[in-house]
């Protein structure tokens, strides 16, 4: 029997389906008496609701709020906590807050009746930025704790930070800045709502569909398996579509008690934009003592701006502290985090998921210290690449062989690295720029054991096997790459492995489709269900289930942050060469070299496109993604506005992957999504830097920045 | 009953006739008034006032060279016929090559492109350098006026109640040396952060014409004679004497709100080294 | 507020009756029921609805079915099954131009409208025929190598 091995390059079992146009995402989806929902939302950033004046809605239409909760619901979304509100009542903290959706049949109607619809507030003065809600600008969010922090944590290493700081010959400090970067999916976010045996039933473009189940259950005090959710092919997600679809299903669900028929609620591009999730901004102050030319330690406070709700906020900025030291053992280290409260929408999931924020702060400060001392920024970052068994930032040890040093090699020979760095002198108008990065693959610690329990199931039918488990396709590939594991393990061909889009009442729960765990713990799982099944062949048709095993020896501490926060790291280089063009400061990338070890490729056509995806997102969010909140308002509200890369903005990419099984994954895979993400931002300011020779302190950085910068650089 | 919103005439005549009755507004290639009257997803499109699709109207399409030299570029022309038709000045020629994608230049057309007087619009900025003319029709006849005259601020237009844009007239230019940069939000399918035309007309070494114009970096495209007229009739040599009063005039020309740092920096950078490349001798067409 | 508008969508003649300024997406993907033109932003940005109107690439969403009287209209349906829509489609997928597949469709109609007219094009002039169609996922390197292979794959196909 001819099966798939792991080293074959197949085509991706969705690729055909989804370019002839017959896949089916939720906004192609109709239902018999189907009815339209449109989100009716605040426009103030906060303050209080005085009145709700609704026009004499039409029979068959209507508006759907809060006091349409039954009372044994309550009105929150349980996400990690439960502070998001499904409709605010009362009081708004955020323009875009949902305060009810308007249903009915025709949607010329709806939008006539939404357009009538008055809200009148008492605002109240809004923190908008991360310095106006650590001033607690209008009051503070917590009045009982007098202040704006949603969350908070350190993670110290080595010695006291004052007894370092004050061996130093100096201290060496700045701030570093991001911005807010939307997901843009092309497909926006959507859901619809209907009824089924008694069992409500979602379709949805989602990451997530367990979650959605357990956040929005409460609303109506039922119980999480009383909700079905059925994935539809999802168009693109990135970290936007893991918690953002409680928000749109919760409302949903209420309105669904209510009207009993097929509900449908997509958003429009304009409304996704402005009013749906975002990355976090971020502020990060470094502090960094040197002595003799050498860093003998580093403090960093890092702030998250989290919006109103705090989502999965707290996590986001863990994994941004766990990440604060980028690649490098600093040897005494004192890392701080705090997510603030601001009224704006909430920040929550982006591809990284907090890590690109601190990655990006640590490898400029690091190219600006280096600029400082008058050295090679990678002669001067290299010294420091930490290795196999040395101490993280949480005080636990890095497992794996470190091979950034041999990934160096092969970007700095690719690139022509060490020529270029010495014959661009800085500010020649030509640049090349280098960072290292590394993502921490699945959830923290061992958050896979105690709280995700992931199970994975094999069904066997005789030659035929389907996978029953909750992970989702949303263009990463997984649908082609956990079938692959399957049919491998299995020693089946392909076709004979069945994978669905998720339904939660028919598949096991593997866990949010999130962390880039999917190929490395849900893949695991598979394999070892596949194990199984495959030394019980002879039984028959059988189903094997399994449970996540955890490693045995890598404690963790979740009250303490200390202990191994990640089992196998991503690791990372990449390197941009520029052009600035002397008269308009406008930025040609003229080359990108990258290379990434991710273990071993489970398909490398996929892994080069979630490379070349990923990078290209990063040098986006570097270079024109500016995404500005102004009094609580987004500035930049469609696609013409809030631009992403054309295939026409960067060069095509070397790619090369380093070699590097890792134990615990299947066939030697690990975590690779988010990773790709994490670090030409840097190198892309590294080399803008070095052609112009200022330096920047916050991205993105599109002409208009450049300019400012170059005259504060006169001055 | 409701009243009739949309015509679609099928000759010019029976599209002015409504226009003029109804006080209607021409919808031509869609891509402004389509986005601004949109409603979203299955909900059609709603404007003020009744709407002609004049899309297909045949006495509106061809570009040709009329006997007294002038371009005729019909209304209907889209941004690609305009960027592959060599019988149009490069300039814009240029500018429409450089407009949204390939889809968009397939439908925006250029009398759109004008009447929106969208200071971030592509083909304007070039005509007016060019002192290039629309053509007005409506029941009650024809008239002509220049391009910079036609638009008096962002989306206000001379027109006139039923009046049509038919075409734009380009003069035969003289030109012997020209520049033109778009600045977008990125490197391709973008709006206009700022965009310029440089001509200037050298003979025997003697500037004899010079001009500049800058879209999308005030509320309409910037033009100015004042300081164009300090460079005409210098020698080459004395150019580089002159550049710095230009470029100053030309800066005093820009409204002091209307453009940030960036622009204004950009624009007085492209402006000098257009005048650099000239004074030092350049040979004659496209200055890249 | 109705009028007769006669076009052809995908080789059948259509005659819609209704309000003119109707988007030529609603029509296509709701009154007619071909889905796989998709909508990504409604205002002639991203080319997720891309369809090929009288032999030229449009954005559907920003063209009133008012302006289609006597069109002959292409989507995705209308080409998959023919030999060309056949050769990018199967191009795309050896060359893993698909991730999340919603730009794809619209991708796949630019290609075809690049290839028609340009049967051996360069990096470059591949990189400026899909510049309206944005994609997030990809990077965009692999659907240009994509749309390379199915110039090179039908070769004698696109001369035709």
């Amino acid at each position: 029997m001819s099966y798939t091995k792991i080293s074959d390059k197949i085509e991706r079992v969705d690729a055909r389906t989804k370019a002839r146009g017959e896949a089916m995402y939720v906004c192609d989806m109709t239902f018999p008496d189907m009815l339209y929902a449109y989100m009716v939302r605040s426009t103030c950033p906060r303050g209080k609701i005085l009145s709700i004046d609704v026009p004499n809605l039409p029979k068959g239409y209507k508006f759907i709020t809060a006091s349409d909760i039954p009372q044994k619901g309550k009105n929150e979304l349980w996400m990690i906590s439960k502070d998001w509100r499904a409709f605010a009542e009362d009081y708004v903290l955020y323009v875009g807050e949902t305060i009810g959706l308007l249903v009915g049949p025709d949607r010329t109607v709806l939008k006539y009746l939404k357009d009538r619809i008055h809200i009148e507030y008492e605002p109240e003065e809004p923190a908008v930025t991360i310095d106006d809600g650590i001033a607690s600008k209008g009051g503070p969010m917590f009045p009982e704790k007098g202040n704006n922090v949603f969350c908070s944590l350190f993670c110290e290493k080595g010695r006291p930070m004052e007894e370092v700081f004050a061996e130093a010959d100096e201290i060496f400090e700045e701030t570093l800045e991001t911005g807010y970067q939307e997901h843009v999916h092309l497909e926006t976010n959507g859901a619809i709502v209907t009824m089924e045996d008694g069992k409500f039933v979602f379709y949805a473009s989602a990451q997530c569909p367990f979650y959605i189940r357990k956040s929005v259950a409460g609303l109506l005090g039922l119980s999480a398996d009383d909700i079905i959710v059925r994935q539809c092919t999802t168009g693109g997600a990135f970290g936007g579509k893991e918690h953002f679809p409680d928000v749109i299903c919760g409302p949903l669900l209420v309105a669904e008690n209510v009207i009993r028929k097929p509900i449908k609620l997509i958003f429009d591009r304009e409304e996704d934009t402005q009013f749906s999730v975002k990355r976090h901004p971020s502020k990060c102050v470094y502090k960094t003592a040197l002595k003799d030319g050498k860093i003998i330690g580093m403090d960093a406070k890092v702030y998250y701006n989290v919006g109103a709700y705090l989502s999965s906020s707290f996590v986001v900025l863990q994994r941004g502290i766990f990440h604060a030291n980028g690649v490098y053992n600093i040897p005494s280290t004192h890392l701080v985090g705090e997510g603030i409260g601001t009224n704006t929408f909430p920040t929550c999931a982006f591809r990284g998921f907090g890590a690109p924020q601190t990655i990006f702060a640590v490898e400029t400060h690091m190219d600006h210290i280096a600029h400082h001392l008058g050295v090679d920024p990678l002669e001067f970052k290299k010294e420091y690449i930490i290795k196999q068994g040395e101490e993280t930032v949480t005080n636990g040890h890095i497992i794996e062989e470190v091979k950034l040093p041999e990934m160096l090699d092969v970007v700095t020979k690719e690139a022509d690295y060490w020529r270029k760095a010495k014959e661009y002198t800085r500010g020649c108008g030509r640049g090349i720029g280098i960072s290292l990065y590394l993502l921490g693959g699945a959830f923290t610690g061992n958050g896979e054991q105690a709280i995700i329990k992931a199970h994975a199931r094999l069904v066997r039918t005789g030659d035929k096997v389907r996978i029953e488990v909750g992970s989702t396709e949303m263009g990463q590939g997984f649908q082609t790459s956990l079938r692959k594991i399957a049919a491998n393990t299995l020693q089946l061909p392909i076709e004979n492995i069945e994978y669905n889009n998720p339904d939660t009442s028919k598949v096991v729960d593997s866990g949010p489709t999130a962390a880039s765990r999917s190929t490395m713990i849900v893949g695991k799982l598979v394999e070892r269900a596949a194990e199984e099944m495959k030394s019980r062949w002879d039984e028959g048709d059988i189903t094997t289930e399994v449970e996540y095993e955890h490693p045995e020896g890598y404690p963790w501490d979740q009250n303490t942050f200390r202990g191994d926060a990640y089992l196998g790291w991503g690791w990372g280089v990449a390197c941009v060469e520029v052009e600035v063009d002397k008269l308009t400061n406008e930025v040609k990338t003229v080359g990108i070299w990258t290379s990434h070890d991710i273990g071993h490729p489970i398909d490398e056509l996929i892994v080069h496109g979630q490379v070349n995806g990923g990078i290209i997102q990063s040098l986006g969010y570097a270079s024109m993604e500016k995404l500005e909140n102004k009094g609580g308002f987004f500035r930049q509200k469609r696609m013409s506005d809030y631009v992403i890369p054309t295939s026409m903005d960067f060069p095509r990419q070397y790619y090369h992957l380093q070699e590097n099984p890792y134990p615990w994954g299947p066939q030697g895979a690990k975590g690779m999504g988010e990773l790709v993400f994490n670090g030409a931002d840097a190198a892309y300011v590294d080399a803008v830097e070095r052609a112009l020779g200022i330096t920047f302190n916050s991205i993105p950085i599109p002409p208009e920045d450049i300019e400012e910068a170059l005259k504060k650089n006169v001055q | 009953m409701e009243e009739m919103m949309c015509y679609i005439p099928e000759n010019l005549e029976e599209a002015l006739a409504i226009m003029d009755e109804r006080d209607a507004m021409p919808l031509a290639g869609g891509s402004d008034l389509m986005v601004s009257g949109a409603n979203g997803t299955g909900v059609n499109p709603t404007f003020s006032r009744p709407v002609v699709i004049i899309s297909n109207l045949p006495e509106l399409k061809g570009i040709k060279v009329r006997e007294d030299g002038w371009t005729e570029i019909g209304a209907l022309s889209t941004s690609r016929e305009i960027a592959e038709c060599e019988l149009v000045h490069p300039l814009v020629r240029k500018a429409a090559s450089q407009m949204g994608a390939v889809a968009l230049r397939n439908s925006a057309t250029i009398g759109g492109n004008i009447a929106n007087a969208s200071p971030k619009g592509d083909t304007p900025q070039p005509l007016i350098l060019l002192d290039a003319e629309v053509v007005l029709k409506s029941v009650r006849g024809e008239r002509r006026m220049k391009v910079d005259d036609f638009i008096i601020a962002a989306k206000k237009t001379k027109i006139e109640r039923g009046e049509i844009i038919s075409s734009v007239l380009i003069p035969p230019s003289t030109l012997t040396h020209c520049y033109f940069r778009k600045i977008g939000m990125r490197r391709a399918n973008a709006i206009s952060k700022l965009t310029i035309s440089i001509g200037a007309e050298v003979r025997d070494g003697k500037v004899v014409d010079f001009r500049a114009s800058s879209g999308a970096a005030g509320p309409k495209v910037i033009r100015s004679h004042e300081a164009e007229a300090i460079l005409i009739g210098k020698t080459l040599s004395e150019l580089p004497l002159y550049k710095e009063e230009f470029l100053d005039a030309w800066n005093n020309a820009i409204s002091p709100r209307a453009m940030p740092e960036y622009r204004r920096g950009a624009t007085r950078r492209m402006l000098s080294f257009f005048i650099d490349e000239i004074s030092s001798g350049r040979e004659e067409g496209i200055i890249e | 507020m109705f009028s007769e508008v006669k076009f052809t969508l995908n080789g059948k003649k259509i005659i819609y009756q209704g309000d003119p300024l109707r988007r030529l997406l609603d029509v296509i993907r709701e009154d007619l029921g071909f889905t796989g033109t998709k909508e990504g932003c409604s205002e002639g940005e991203c080319g997720a609805c891309s369809v090929i109107k009288d032999g030229r690439l449009v954005t559907s969403c920003i063209i009133p079915i008012g302006a289609c009287n006597g069109s002959d209209i292409l989507t995705i349906e209308g080409i998959r099954d023919t030999e060309k829509g056949e050769c990018i489609i199967s191009s795309f997928a050896e060359g893993g131009a698909v991730q999340c597949g919603f730009c794809i469709p619209g991708m796949v109609l630019a290609a075809y409208y690049l290839l028609e007219n340009n049967p051996n094009p360069t990096e470059e002039e591949i990189r400026m025929g899909i510049s309206g169609n944005i994609c997030r996922c990809t990077g965009y390197d692999l659907i240009v190598d994509s749309i390379a292979l199915a110039a090179k794959k039908g070769e004698e196909l696109w001369k035709k």
